[in-house]
């Protein structure tokens, strides 16, 4: 403040000298006085035009009339004046300097405000189209509080509010003036629970808080600077500001209500849907088997040894086959819950195939299984019973989409630093139209299966899943001339052999 | 060696059924205990040759019961889990047990375990000497030399030391812990993809002149070397 005055006193001092100087050249090349009347009338407008108080002007004025007395009229360097009417014009003197000062003052003050006006009003405009294009929450603060701070130009603090409760405030300006952050979160909780603005006492690091409050409900808290106060304009401006800040967060809390409200349903929904495919699904072989039962138990003596032979192995495989669907319904359960916590550990590729192989071998007893030899051991870091569910889902795959006779083949190679598992048959393949179908939940494919079994359609879907959640690849190729080829790629670990015994002596 | 009595503890009544009616048909005698408690009182009181244990008793923790009997006998035990991770298979083999079964499991592999444990039974009682013999494969621990079939084997001191673990409890699952702990001496993590590898190249060796596998991987469990009994091939 006092450094503003001292320049305004230089500047006012300087023009005043600049006009007398120019006045004494005027008298010494016998210019009127009139000339240096207008001189010192327009020293006094320049003064006005560059201060920004009237007490500037004023006393340039009387200062500029004395000076003239005592300068330029007759008698030199004496405060009086022989002319007749001189008090008159010296009074006409001082009135034209002291009113064309105030006037050019208050046109400055008027054009500054207009400017100001203008630039406000732009502010909210742009703040406004800034604010609906925000892209997330995070975006909408900041962009809320740097048009605050642009509108005022001042320091703010906001405290937005997360879980109906206030978090530390954030957003300050660059040069964050002192003040108590303790002490103004509390205000701020008085702010947003009473929902109106309130001020600390003027001092240092105080604040005014304003609640962003749109329908009842409040977003956060705004902490401004108070120490200078705000003209009635600005307040205005910042009140309207503060609305479209509030109202930019009620639009995207109610979108993001609306998104967890439509993924809810659709949850839902997934589940109704697995609900009745499990319940449809598992009703067949359980009627088959009970019904078998129950005839045997009623007319066992009616039946040949043939038949009931037959019947017994009927019930065994339908009993199997739900054990099989069972095991990858648990599976997929665990998938939609998010339970897919691997338990990893480093196996050996061959194992895992060793494994599945094993769990298949009944059932593909009329096919070809051939297990390529494998160039390296190759480990890899999986969940072995999940790994081994992937193979096993992909030959069982194998036996039931090909004829009996047909030849699978087992392949596992190393590519980089990468372990291959490659299951191929020769049986009619997979048309390209249904190859990005297949891995889809509950997706069954229009080839028939050969002991006419419809499946759950989940194997697929698990074993990309699981490859995936390993960090692997599965894909599906054509085989030549006919079948498909499914392909497992899992990132290999390095193998760290320990080659140190605990005691050679024994 | 069929009239081995068999104690079964499983609280499932229908199981447990299921499970005596086979053991009769094949002419083994058994006992049955529907909890912990009765279980080790059981084993206390009738010393049988083998326990088929389940692990889901409403009573004690199965590998409680596993502890307690241990601490007496020896005697062979079986666990029977219905839960598909490996966790509290590895737990019970790590307590003391021999084997394990899972649910839904065959009558034929139940048998077959069966078969298994008893005839490392019959090879433990005539222990102890220094020469190990199974099948083709012969282990002299003095000469600190293996042979199959007449033919040296030449194994790296890691190889010797895991086919000796494997050898001393042939016909029991040992947990990868367990082996890497009786190998390496303690259990550093990357031990089990060395373990891993090891018992491939181990494999390799063993299986190159042998018709049949002599070491079993239980995969995400541990591994087993199995009884090559001159009759059958296979358990």
């Amino acid at each position: 403040m006092k450094r503003k005055n001292l320049l305004e006193i230089e500047k006012s001092v300087g023009i005043f000298l600049g006009a007398t100087l120019l006045s004494m050249a005027f008298y010494h090349l016998g210019f009127t006085n009139a000339n240096i009347i207008m001189v010192y009338i327009l020293g006094v407008l320049l003064t006005s035009i560059s201060t920004s108080r009237q007490i500037y002007s004023l006393i340039s004025s009387i200062v500029s009339v004395v000076v003239f007395n005592f300068l330029f009229t007759s008698p030199r360097y004496s405060f009086t004046a022989y002319e007749t009417g001189a008090p008159v014009t010296f009074l006409v003197m001082f009135l034209t300097a002291y009113i064309t000062g105030s006037f050019a003052l208050r046109y400055k003050e008027q054009a500054f405000s207009s400017a100001k006006s203008a630039f406000m009003a732009q502010v909210l405009f742009e703040s406004g189209q800034l604010l609906s294009k925000a892209a997330d929450r995070e975006a909408i603060w900041h962009t809320g509080a740097t048009q605050i701070r642009k509108l005022l130009a001042r320091d703010i603090v906001i405290w937005p509010v997360e879980a109906d409760a206030l978090a530390p405030g954030r957003y300050e300006g660059k040069n964050v003036r002192s003040y108590d952050p303790d002490h103004a979160m509390k205000q701020a909780l008085v702010c947003m629970q009473t929902g109106l603005s309130c001020a600390d006492d003027a001092g240092p690091g105080a604040l005014a808080y304003y609640p962003l409050r749109v329908q009842g409900r409040t977003y956060g808290v705004v902490g401004i600077d108070r120490n200078e106060p705000l003209e009635p304009e600005e307040q205005r401006m910042l009140l309207s500001l503060l609305g479209e800040f509030a109202l930019a967060l009620e639009n995207e809390q109610n979108a993001r209500e609306k998104e967890t409200a439509a993924i809810l349903a659709q949850s839902e929904q997934l589940r109704a849907n697995l609900l009745r495919t499990i319940s449809h699904d598992l009703r067949t072989p359980l009627t088959t088997i009970s019904g078998n039962a129950s005839n045997l138990i009623a007319n066992a003596d009616c039946f040949d040894r043939e038949t009931k032979l037959a019947l017994y192995t009927d019930i065994y495989d339908d009993a199997m086959w739900l054990k099989t669907i069972v095991e990858n319904l648990l599976y997929a359960t665990r998938i939609e819950e998010g339970h897919m916590s691997l338990k990893t550990s480093e196996e050996l590729l061959s194992d895992i195939v060793d494994e599945a192989v094993a769990h298949v071998a009944r059932r593909a007893d009329e096919h070809q299984l051939d297990r390529l030899p494998e160039d390296t051991l190759m480990l890899v870091r999986v969940d072995p019973s999940l790994m081994v569910q992937v193979i096993t889902n992909l030959l069982d795959n194998a036996v039931k989409y090909s004829p009996a006779g047909s030849r699978i083949v087992i392949a596992l190679k190393a590519c980089g630093d990468t372990a291959q598992v490659q299951i191929s048959d020769n049986g009619p393949g997979i048309p390209d139209a249904e190859k990005s179908k297949i891995f889809d939940k509950f997706y069954r494919g229009g080839n028939r299966i050969a002991d006419n079994r419809r499946s759950l359609g989940l194997g697929l879907y698990l074993c990309k899943a699981i490859t995936e959640a390993h960090g692997g690849t599965i894909t599906v190729a054509d085989n030549t001339p006919t079948g498909a080829v499914f392909t497992v790629t899992l990132p290999k670990e390095e193998v760290l052999l320990n080659e140190v015994v605990s005691d050679p002596g024994r | 060696m069929k009239s081995f009595l068999i104690l079964v503890v499983e609280d499932d009544a229908p199981v447990r059924t299921l499970i005596t009616t086979t053991l009769k048909a094949r002419d083994y005698r058994y006992i049955t205990a529907g909890n912990g408690e009765a279980a080790v009182m059981q084993a206390a009181s009738y010393a049988p040759d083998m326990i088929l244990l389940d692990l889901g008793l409403p009573d004690l923790d199965g590998v409680e019961v596993i502890r307690r009997i241990r601490a007496w006998s020896n005697v062979p035990i079986i666990v029977i889990s219905a839960r598909s991770e490996d966790s509290d298979k590895i737990d019970a083999l790590d307590e003391g047990a021999d084997d394990y079964l899972v649910k839904p499991f065959s009558v034929d592999e139940l048998l077959a375990r069966l078969r298994v444990t008893q005839r490392r039974l019959a090879l433990m009682q005539g222990q102890q000497s220094a020469v190990f013999e199974n099948g083709d494969l012969k282990i002299d621990y003095a000469m600190r030399r293996a042979w199959l079939k007449e033919e040296e084997l030449h194994l790296t001191p890691i190889e010797y030391k895991l086919l000796c673990v494997l050898a001393q409890n042939v016909g029991k699952v040992l947990t990868h812990k367990y082996i890497t702990q009786h190998v390496w001496g303690s259990s550093w993590e990357h031990d089990t993809g060395s373990l891993r590898v090891y018992m491939a190249t181990l494999r390799r060796k063993l299986d190159a002149g042998a018709g049949q596998s002599f070491i079993q991987t239980h995969i995400g469990v541990g591994y087993r070397m199995l009884r090559m009994d001159p009759e059958h091939s296979e358990p």
